[in-house]
């Protein structure tokens, strides 16, 4: 936009530069870590799970894992299932026969009746029991749209809390390659009609990590 | 006194008086409480919490012109827009001037309360666009034709019985009482909504200056759906939201959970700095930042309220005033209800029309203590009255009242007989069979409370008699 299109611009700014030449009263209290450190990061990590409804299976090897995602596939209605085109995901979900219509993020965007999506992810968060994706794992719709989201993550990709994952975005320029990042942290939820807890508002009822470790 | 004074007093008496709608808000209130009380406990120390947020939202507000200029350079570097509106005029003509371009007939919005505050669906709907509210309690309201009674819960006021007889009059679905039913009605229709429109209009809990990038923050998953499926994405919010670092929200985003709502952290935090790159599945085609002041400038350039800029907008402060429980968010007639409104809609909409919002507290402080970015709410309402008296907006005979009140207290002899004259004067019309009636000076008081029994004496007779001294 030129600056021609938007003379206000320049008058909001004059007005904000003028004004905070002076600074503003500022409140001194105490300084000091808002959260106690995160000992044990995957114990932490599946107890959140708990907490925050989100079905966390912890997996030795990549058979395990594939048996892992295959038993939730077989516990949903029939319908496509869409999947993100990683190599991991490639290997995981061939592995198996599920019989069902499989979509790639390669052909575009998920199906709106998607009964399932199946991703990677960013990273993982002990302290929150969240999951961190970005327009890479299978595009913006692909972790929102269906009514179970998979989520396939490994060790490594689990940091300790909060301040680990801002950093790791930051060092891995998770959002400067992407348009779209989301922190998830339990299935789509809803609290509007007298303070009941709803699962399944207008995302995933149900989020499924499949956390393996060898 | 004006006329939003007038409907103010006549809505808050008759909320106060409906005892439905008070079992229905404090209702909503004690979950709140429940859940703020345990969510607290997740923390090691909250007054650590508050004090990072308030250095945070400190050193943004007061570099405003930097870290927006910063923010503004990172997403035009992505290939998006960035319109800075004076007033909510500009921003409205902008985001509708998008829409035509776009040829759009129907609009997604996740909640945001800049829109509320501009009017901007009313604007929208003028030029033939569909709009439709996609967060559950807002659709709730939008169907309601009602404006939200809260800024993070907005149909707060209504149980599962009005939603059902609400969606059975205007969805046409059968009456139901499970909640659950309700809310998979909602999701049903609003589905559709997703799927058709061309343009998803979004607030921003935060813009991040040092990343470009706006996030909103969402428990059903509507703002992830407004911002993904349609080819436009406008995110509309103030000048002030602005924060210097994307490491900031590992403060911010738990604080404002916990404040707003008691979770350890709400289910999606989501951050969108442009359209769809090359590579990218999906995403909208365009993005576009509104940077909406409307007044904010003004408030910055005041030292002494500077800091109400500082608000992220957790509601907090609301569900902890007394007058809010009583009266409930519609009352105040204005976009921000509670104290923060009280301190802030005053300040956007004038002292002259709006003060008696900063006058309708007993400055308890409550609003103050829950504050996670430490404003000083309550101080705040006491410098609107100073401004308002200082302005000259009252009318003389209250001027001259409080020139007698104050010529009268500034002297023990005038203060014991005027006191005795009083309690003369209200004996004699008592005597006259007045009490309780119209003509009763006690009158204010007696119309809503039982009345008071007048002293023989005052408190000065009756302290010399029993200690026998002054």
């Amino acid at each position: 936009m030129a600056a021609a299109d938007n003379p206000s611009r320049e008058r909001i700014l004059g007005r904000i530069r003028t004004a905070v030449q002076t600074l503003g009263r500022h409140h001194d209290g105490p300084a000091g870590p808002m959260f106690a450190p995160v000992t044990d990061p995957l114990d932490r990590f599946q107890k959140e799970c708990v907490a925050n409804i989100t079905e966390c299976t912890v997996t030795a090897n990549a058979a395990a894992s594939a048996a892992a995602i295959a038993n939730v596939l077989a516990s949903l209605p029939p319908g496509e299932i869409f999947v993100q085109d990683a190599p991991e995901l490639r290997a995981l979900v061939t592995s198996f026969k599920d019989g069902r219509p499989l979509r790639w993020s390669s052909e575009g965007p998920p199906n709106e009746a998607s009964q399932a999506t199946i991703t990677l992810c960013e990273a993982l968060v002990a302290q929150t029991g969240s999951v961190l994706v970005s327009a890479s794992n299978g595009g913006r719709q692909a972790t929102v749209i269906a009514p179970a989201h998979i989520v396939f993550a490994k060790l490594e990709q689990l940091v300790p809390d909060l301040e680990a994952v801002m950093a790791r975005i930051h060092e891995r320029g998770i959002a400067t390659k992407n348009s779209y990042v989301c922190l998830i942290t339990g299935s789509s939820r809803t609290a509007d009609i007298e303070k009941i807890l709803i699962m399944g508002a207008h995302g995933p009822r149900r989020l499924i990590v499949v956390l393996q470790t060898g | 006194m004006s006329t939003a004074a007038r409907e103010f007093e006549r809505k808050a008496a008759e909320k106060s008086a409906d005892l439905v709608h008070r079992g229905i808000v404090r209702w909503n209130i004690d979950q709140y409480d429940t859940g703020v009380g345990r969510g607290k406990t997740r923390f090691a120390d909250w007054e650590a919490a508050r004090q990072r947020c308030h250095d945070i939202k400190w050193e943004a507000v007061n570099h405003l012109d930097k870290y927006l200029l910063q923010f503004e350079q990172k997403v035009k570097e992505n290939g998006g827009h960035v319109f800075w509106a004076e007033n909510g005029e500009e921003a409205r003509q902008y985001i509708c001037e998008v829409a035509k371009r776009g040829g759009v007939k129907k609009v997604v919005k996740s909640k945001s309360m800049v829109s509320e505050e501009i009017h901007l669906a009313q604007a929208l709907e003028k030029i033939g666009v569909e709009v439709v509210e996609t967060d559950l309690g807002e659709f709730i309201v939008q169907l309601r034709n009602e404006p939200p009674y809260h800024i993070v819960t907005p149909a707060m006021h209504l149980n599962r019985q009005q939603v059902s007889k609400l969606f059975h009059e205007k969805l046409g679905s059968q009456e139901t009482q499970d909640p659950p039913e309700l809310v998979a009605i909602a999701r049903r229709w609003l589905r559709k909504s997703f799927f058709s429109a061309e343009m998803g209009i979004s607030g921003a809990n935060f813009i991040i200056a040092d990343a470009g990038m706006v996030t909103i923050t969402t428990n059903e998953g509507n703002g992830r759906l407004s911002t993904s499926v349609p080819r436009i994405h406008v995110a509309l919010t103030g000048i002030e939201k602005v924060i210097p670092r994307l490491q900031d929200l590992a403060t911010l985003w738990p604080t404002l959970a916990t404040a707003g709502t008691g979770q350890p952290i709400t289910c999606y935090n989501t951050l969108m700095g442009g359209a769809r790159r090359p590579g990218e599945v999906d995403g909208p085609e365009e993005f576009h930042v509104v940077l909406v002041d409307n007044g904010r400038s003004e408030l910055l350039a005041d030292l002494e309220q500077r800091e109400v800029l500082h608000c992220i907008r957790c509601g907090a402060c609301i569900n902890a005033c007394p007058v809010f429980r009583n009266i409930g968010g519609h009352a105040y007639g204005v976009t921000y209800p509670g104290p923060i409104g009280s301190v802030l809609e005053p300040r956007l909409l004038g002292l002259k029309e709006y003060q008696h919002l900063s006058f309708a507290s007993s400055l308890c402080g409550a609003c103050t203590d829950v504050c996670p970015v430490h404003i000083e709410l309550h101080h705040h309402l006491l410098q609107n009255r100073r401004n308002a008296i200082h302005e000259g907006t009252h009318s003389a005979g209250e001027r001259l009242g409080m020139k007698l009140f104050r010529w009268t207290m500034m002297s023990s002899g005038r203060f014991s007989f005027f006191g005795s004259l009083g309690r003369t004067a209200l004996r004699m019309i008592h005597g006259m069979g007045l009490a309780g009636t119209a003509l009763d000076p006690m009158h204010p008081w007696t119309k809503e409370h039982a009345a008071l029994a007048i002293p023989r004496e005052s408190f000065r007779d009756l302290w010399r008699k029993q200690n026998g001294s002054r």
